[in-house]
């Protein structure tokens, strides 16, 4: 079932004096309900600008977004994203911080508490309920980030190189979390990497984006079994012919 | 400076600290006494424990001016009641200025032209503007005999002048300073503009806010005092030490200096701990 369709999204940035940058052009696609699609391409090529568009942040310059083949008024309240930066607010603790978007809903104190004890199991951070923010570790804090965008409870989890600055250990670590949170709550994700690998290991789908002007180069289905085993030879033959993509792009 | 390592002795560590830190000023104290023995001209140098006497006495009547503790509590009530004028103004004056450019641009240009006046050359205007009409004869109470009696309006005026830009330029900067990313961030999470404000601004902005109080607090102490020194005033600590200098007290214009010294430490002790209540994350954050 189609769950979000984008159709024909441009973006154009006016830099002073009057330089256009063409950070998207007319980008078509559309997104199946509870597909994890990884978003890969050389840095600038817009990924983070497609994910700021479809999380209500910027606005396209011109082209629609559908849900379920309606346009939507607040696409606020269909995605959540979670930034390439730490963005803990750095005054409230782990679960005051998880509870956030469930405060904005209006959910009771008691519901709220208890859903937030929920997450804090299932990204495996018990115990650190009461720690603030400059406490934890990078790997942590982006496991609070994925907690507290799950307990807005989204349709679409919009993800910007979540794990970009953490070391590989970690990384895998928090990619085996994220795809045990995928299967039991069936999100729609669209996770932006930098990390071929990465993008293998966790997507139904890998769309490849070329720069100048921001584009779909390649929309690719990876058929791959689940679990998947990075050292198998079609693991790494398909990291290959995509490295090979990526470079001519 | 290894064994200052080991676990166990950290009790015994922090008694060393605490007697390293009162070296200097026991022997300041010390050395005082001794010169003033030595000089035995009281009017010129009071011993020590003379001015210990005045403090430890501070019902004990001086000189026709009232105690000490008198003195220093009608000091404190004017500096009390102008600050919180301050804070009732600026505060959410700075919050406006902060989030709306528009108030911004208007205001700004009026800041900028009063803010390089020293808050104590506004001292003799309010003097000639207010007299020495007191904060309840502006209700039309004439005596409460109360406190409040040694409260004047010019004082009020001066203090909150003191406290003002202090209070409102830190305001403005910590709520114009909010992180881009943080509001997004509420955004993505469903935060509509009220509760952004209430849940991420002002949180994001109360370190910066209790720092402007802070600030503010210590120049309305220090302006208080110059105040009550000038020709006109009828008490107050300022109005004693000045007094004590006419009659040539030396002991009370040096007990006086020590409570104005130590009520300022206190004041922004007090508020210090108060911050790091509400607001100690920008402190620990890396
Ligand atoms: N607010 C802006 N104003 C002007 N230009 C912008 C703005 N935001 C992005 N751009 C430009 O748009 C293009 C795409 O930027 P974007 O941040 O989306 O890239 P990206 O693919 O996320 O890169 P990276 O992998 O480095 O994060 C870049 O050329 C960038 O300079
Ligand atoms: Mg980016």
């Amino acid at each position: 079932m189609r769950k979000l369709t984008l159709n024909g999204i441009n973006k154009v940035f006016l830099t002073h004096p009057d330089r256009e940058v063409f950070a998207l052009d007319n980008i078509d696609l559309s997104i199946n309900e509870g597909e994890f699609i990884a978003l890969i391409g050389p840095t600038g090529c817009g990924k983070t600008t497609l994910l700021r568009i479809i999380a209500g942040l910027e606005n396209a310059s011109s082209g629609e977004i559908l849900l379920d083949g309606q346009p939507v008024a607040d696409l606020n309240r269909i995605s959540t994203l979670i930034f390439q930066q730490y963005s803990l607010f750095p005054w409230y603790n782990v679960i005051e911080n998880i509870t956030f978007p469930m405060e904005m809903k209006g959910l009771r104190k008691a519901e709220r508490r208890r859903r937030a004890e929920e997450l804090i199991q299932l990204v495996g951070l018990q115990g650190t309920e009461k720690a603030a923010p400059y406490e934890l570790s990078g790997g942590m804090q982006q496991r609070v980030a994925i907690a507290r965008a799950l307990a807005h409870d989204p349709e679409v989890l919009l993800m910007d190189e979540p794990f970009g600055a953490l070391d590989e250990r970690t990384r895998h670590r928090l990619q085996t979390v994220l795809l045990e949170i995928w299967k039991r709550k069936g999100k729609t994700i669209l996770f932006v990497t930098h990390n071929i690998d990465e993008a293998l290991f966790l997507a139904d789908r890998i769309i490849v984006m070329g720069t100048e002007p921001g584009r779909v180069v390649e929309d690719w289905h990876i058929s791959l079994k689940r679990p998947r085993n990075r050292l198998a030879d079609d693991f790494t033959q398909l990291h290959l012919k995509i490295r090979n993509v990526l470079e001519i792009t | 400076m290894l064994s200052e390592r080991s676990a166990n002795n950290g009790t015994a560590r922090k008694i060393s600290h605490t007697l390293q830190s009162l070296i200097l000023p026991i022997s300041f104290l010390v050395l005082w006494e001794l010169i003033a023995v030595w000089a035995a001209n009281p009017a010129l140098i009071p011993r020590f424990t003379t001015v210990l006497g005045v403090l430890l006495n501070p019902l004990q009547e001086l000189v026709g001016t009232g105690s000490l503790l008198h003195n220093t509590l009608v000091s404190l009530f004017r500096v009390v009641l102008g600050f919180a004028v301050s804070v009732v103004v600026c505060v959410p004056l700075g919050i406006f200025m902060g989030t709306s450019k528009t108030l911004h641009r208007l205001v700004n240009p009026l800041v900028e032209l009063f803010r390089p006046l020293c808050p104590i050359a506004w001292i003799p205007f309010a003097m000639a503007v207010f007299k020495t009409t007191t904060v309840p004869q502006l209700f039309g109470v004439r005596f409460t005999e109360t406190i409040l009696d040694s409260v004047q309006i010019g004082m009020v005026f001066i203090i909150f002048w003191g406290g003002l830009f202090p209070i409102l330029l830190n305001t403005i900067h910590g709520v114009a300073g909010v992180r881009g990313l943080l509001l997004e961030t509420a955004r993505v999470l469903g935060a509509d503009k009220q509760k952004t404000f209430w849940k991420v601004v002002i949180p994001a902005a109360l370190p910066d806010i209790m720092t402007g109080l802070r600030i503010g607090l210590g120049i309305a102490w220090m302006v208080i005092i110059a105040a009550e020194m000038l020709p006109g005033s009828d008490s107050g600590i300022g109005y004693l030490i000045m007094y004590a200098y006419e009659l040539a007290e030396m002991q009370i214009l040096v007990a006086g200096m020590i409570v104005i010294g130590i009520m300022g430490l206190g004041l922004n002790h007090g508020l210090q701990l108060i911050s790091n209540r509400v607001s100690n994350w920008k402190a620990l954050e890396r």
